[in-house]
């Protein structure tokens, strides 16, 4: 369970639900379900379903859940048997990412920890600079994350196999906001490379042209000084004379 | 918004600080200039490349930096900066090869989406001031500079990505593209 937890954080691309195996993927959706009841703007019931699964595949303490029941969970955030860390804790409302279901707390913890530095530099790094409006907007949406937003087809398609029943739409929906906002960091830094290589071409341009007025106009003075000399000596002359 | 390439394509900012340029800095990979912002393939960088040092006391001498601030993935840089290549104590108006190459050149391969490669050329307060950096990944050109008391002179940087191209929808797979 460790090492499945570590080998999706070794490959940090943005898919990293795939490495589950088949056999956790049921307890995943409740945890996920556990988790959206964390955050303060989700206090959604379970559908029927999930409750039946839960208590089919959880029929007593589950090492991830150290004893907790159901209807600790449908208590609400606040009553929660604390088996979460204060610091995931603090981490879910803002960037639940999507990991392993069987270490859900320090797993987590770890990885939006990875998640929330990444902002943070970009945050850094870009307030000198012109995407300063991307920059505030980067932050908010994550924040937002927690809020429901209709799940996209694709971003369920790409994130479910075929075998499985389609996931609690807040997660969808979490997974659909991260995906936007690589999309648009991708898209910001594709704008910020076209905009960089046709200033270096207008420069290049410019710096050419220069060169060659100069390059011009140094030639034509060559020319003129060496038709002056033309015409000053146009007969045959001794220029050297030996002695012998 | 400045128009300096440098500072638009984020090179100033994620891996130097505001710099003057003071030396020419000519990087020639198989007879094509690298000019900012350019795009080469990985097989065209697969071999060191000419980089030709402006300057005109032979005295002075610079060490080349050349570092990838997008590895693995520009969209999660981890290993930011990634040291590709280190050659010190370079005469001013010579080229690298008149320098010690302590870091061996390793030829861009970019993994997933597009990187900058950056070139920064930086001068030595004295001949041999330099010592090689523990390992090339997570490196910091600024920290760097810092500890061996260098100043960047000059830049210049290159996007690179995989022979194949970006770009298309990713299935789920293990071998991530």
């Amino acid at each position: 369970m460790v090492s499945s937890s570590s080998s999706s954080r070794s490959s940090p691309s943005s898919n990293p639900s795939v490495l589950i195996p088949p056999t956790m993927r049921r307890t995943m959706e409740e945890v996920w379900n556990d988790i959206s009841l964390t955050t303060p703007h989700h206090e959604r019931l379970l559908i029927p379903s999930d409750h039946q699964s839960y208590h089919h595949h959880h029929p007593a303490s589950s090492p991830s859940f150290k004893g907790m029941i159901l209807q600790d969970f449908l208590a609400g955030p606040l009553n929660r048997p604390r088996t979460i860390s204060p610091h995931a804790v603090e981490e879910l409302p803002l960037l639940p990412p999507p990991l392993s279901p069987t270490l859900p707390r320090t797993a987590l913890s770890l990885n939006s920890g990875l998640e929330f530095e990444y902002l943070r530099p970009h945050a850094d790094s870009h307030s000198n600079s012109s995407s300063n409006g991307q920059n505030t907007c980067f932050i908010p949406s994550a924040i937002s994350g927690a809020i429901d937003g209709p799940p996209s087809p694709t971003a369920l398609f790409s994130f479910c196999s075929k075998n499985r029943l389609p996931e609690n739409s807040a997660v969808g929906a979490d997974r659909y906001r991260r995906r936007m906002i690589n999309n648009r960091e991708s898209a910001a830094r594709s704008r910020a490379r076209k905009q960089a290589y046709t200033n270096e071409l207008e420069l290049e341009v410019s710096r050419l042209k220069e060169e060659n007025a100069k390059l011009k106009k140094h030639y034509e003075e060559l020319r003129s000084a060496m038709v002056a000399q033309q015409l000053k000596s146009n007969t045959l002359q001794r220029s050297f004379t030996a002695r012998f | 918004m400045s128009r300096d390439p440098l500072i638009l394509g984020h090179v100033v900012g994620d891996v130097l600080d505001p710099f003057a340029r003071s030396v020419s800095l000519g990087v020639t990979y198989k007879n094509r200039l690298v000019i900012n912002g350019s795009e080469f393939k990985p097989s065209a960088v697969v071999d060191k490349p000419l980089v030709q040092v402006g300057g005109d006391d032979l005295r002075i001498f610079y060490t080349l930096v050349m570092v990838d601030p997008d590895a693995p993935n520009p969209s999660d840089p981890t290993l930011r900066e990634y040291l590709h290549w280190l050659v010190t104590d370079i005469p001013a108006t010579t080229n690298a090869s008149f320098g010690r190459e302590i870091v061996c050149y390793e030829c861009p391969r970019p993994a997933s989406g597009i990187h900058r490669v950056v070139l920064v050329l930086l001068r030595q307060i004295g001949r041999e001031t330099v010592f090689t950096p523990e390992m090339r990944h997570n490196f910091s050109t600024r920290r760097f500079a810092m500890e061996h008391y260098l100043v960047p002179v000059a830049a210049t940087y290159y996007n690179c990505q995989r022979e194949a191209g970006t770009g298309g929808r990713r299935f789920i797979r293990d071998d991530r593209c």
